[in-house]
This record gives structure tokens, C-alpha cells and sequence, in this order.
């Protein structure tokens, strides 16, 4: 069965997600300043930016 | 790694499987189970694990090994261990008058309502100069503001060792002065060597036994 347009966003929401969450993981891994930056600046927004998609995804009119 | 880093990457990568699962298995969230499990994965697990993750980060810049992790202080790790009770820092650090894990941060944060969050900006300029900017040669660092003694008598004020101390009633007002901070702690010849680390060269330093 082909992929409902709801499940190729909720596709796109859970990369950005697993990106994210990626990031955050790795950031917490070392103590460094750096660290710190990659965890505020890519991980949080990557995690946000899924989590917003997905919810979008959930509460658009054509979605199942 | 400390067990609550431990327990926070343990969430992030529970979280990351799970979100794994369903952006492989999109279509899982055509049966009732997947919906709930899709909203586990995308919203609920995601938002913990970055609400935790940024309390943890923020627990991490508070030690002083994420102080001491840019070179450019590497002479104030070192100013920690020299073996001279008038370096104020190390007398602090040797004697654990301050948490050695938290040396830098215990008194560089500002002790007052918002103390945390101005102490965080200050971090973020930091990293803004150590990426963006010039740095500075390590003994031309000053601090942004002169240091309050607020910041000392949030440990000091009652003590005994300080409220008797004669030094610190050499003139009726002396007292008074220093608690309004009106009379420096550290810049009116009292406690005026702290890092000092344009001196390092000839100090001797403490070699702790474990």
C-alpha cells in the first residue's frame, strides 16, 4: 500500500527527531563548550522542529 | 560520566529507537497501538529528552572541568594548585572551601535572584569571544564587571573567622563597608592576589595525593 501523505510527514517529523535526539546524545558525551553550543543550537532545534511537524501533521485538516 | 549524564543519555536513546521505529514503520500509526505510540515517540519522549538533556547541559557548564576545557584557562586550573595561601583561588580550592568539581562557577555566579541566568549570558559571550572573537593572552582576561563581594560573604558572612577578624574592624566602618561593598575584598590590598597567573612561572605547586 502506498504511503498516506500523514505518514510521510510523520516520516519527516521522526528524521528530524532521531537527528536531533542524535546530536543531543552525542553532546552530552564530552564536557566541552562546544558540546553545549551543539546540544542548544542543532539538537534542540532539530528535536523541536519534529515534534512541532508532527503535531502539525496530527491536527491538519486532509490528515487521517 | 556521571550516573544522572548516564540516566539522561539512557532517555535520549530509548527515545531515539523509538523514533527510529516509527519513521521506518510509518505505517504502524494506521492501528490504533501505533497512534499512541507515535505520539510516545514524536512528542512525549522527545520533549523529556530535551528538557532533561538541557537541564543536564546546564548542570555540565557549571563544572569546572567544562571551565577548564578551553585553553586560553588552563593558567587559572593551574593558579588552583599553587601551593601559597594568599592566592586566594587556591587556598579555596585546596582546602574545599569550594566544591572542586564547581571551583570556577561556585564563585563566579552572582548570588541574587537572576544570578544563574546572568552567569549563563556571561558563558555565552565567553564562547562568543573563544569562537568568534579575539581571545585575549591569558593574564589580559579581566572580568567584565569588578568583582562583587557578595559573591564572598554568601559564604563568609557569619563566620566567625570573618566577623572577628581584626583586619576587618581596623576603622569603625571597615565592617560595614565591606558588607555594603563599598570596601573590595579583593582590590584594596587585602586579598589581592587571586589568579595572579602572570606569576605562575615562579610559583611552586600542591601535588594532591589522590
Amino acid at each position: 500500500m502506498a504511503p498516506q501523505p500523514i505518514e510521510l510527514r510523520i516520516r519527516l517529523a521522526g528524521s528530524l527527531v532521531v537527528a536531533g535526539l542524535l546530536v543531543q546524545a552525542l553532546s552530552l558525551l564530552k564536557i566541552h563548550p562546544l558540546a553545549f553550543v551543539a546540544f542548544l543550537l542543532v539538537g534542540c532545534p532539530l528535536v523541536l522542529a519534529g515534534v512541532l511537524l508532527f503535531l502539525y501533521s496530527l491536527v491538519r485538516p486532509e490528515g487521517r | 560520566m556521571s550516573l544522572a549524564t548516564a540516566l539522561v543519555v539512557a532517555l535520549i536513546a530509548v527515545a531515539l529507537v523509538l523514533a527510529l521505529l516509527v519513521t521506518m514503520r510509518a505505517e504502524l500509526t494506521r492501528a490504533p497501538a501505533g497512534k499512541v505510540l507515535a505520539f510516545v515517540a514524536l512528542f512525549l519522549l522527545p520533549t523529556l529528552a530535551v528538557w532533561s538533556g538541557f537541564n543536564q547541559q546546564m548542570q555540565l557548564a557549571e563544572s569546572t572541568q567544562f571551565c577548564l576545557s578551553c585553553h586560553v584557562m588552563s593558567d587559572y586550573g593551574h593558579s588552583l594548585y599553587v601551593d601559597d595561601p594568599s592566592y586566594i583561588p587556591a587556598v579555596h580550592f585546596q582546602n574545599r572551601f569550594v566544591p572542586r568539581d564547581h571551583a570556577c562557577y561556585t564563585c563566579h555566579t552572582d548570588y541574587t535572584l537572576f544570578g544563574t541566568v546572568h552567569s549563563k549570558l556571561r558563558g555565552l559571550h565567553h564562547l562568543e569571544v573563544e569562537y568568534l572573537g579575539t581571545i585575549p593572552a591569558p593574564d589580559k582576561i579581566r572580568l567584565y564587571v569588578p568583582f562583587n563581594n557578595r559573591e564572598c560573604l554568601h559564604c563568609h558572612l557569619g563566620a566567625r573567622t570573618f566577623e572577628e577578624e581584626r583586619a576587618h574592624h581596623r576603622t569603625p566602618t571597615e565592617m560595614a563597608d565591606i558588607k555594603a561593598d563599598r570596601l573590595s575584598c579583593m582590590t584594596s590590598k587585602c586579598h589581592d592576589t587571586v589568579h595572579a597567573v602572570d606569576t605562575l612561572h615562579d610559583a611552586s605547586f600542591w601535588k594532591p595525593e589522590n
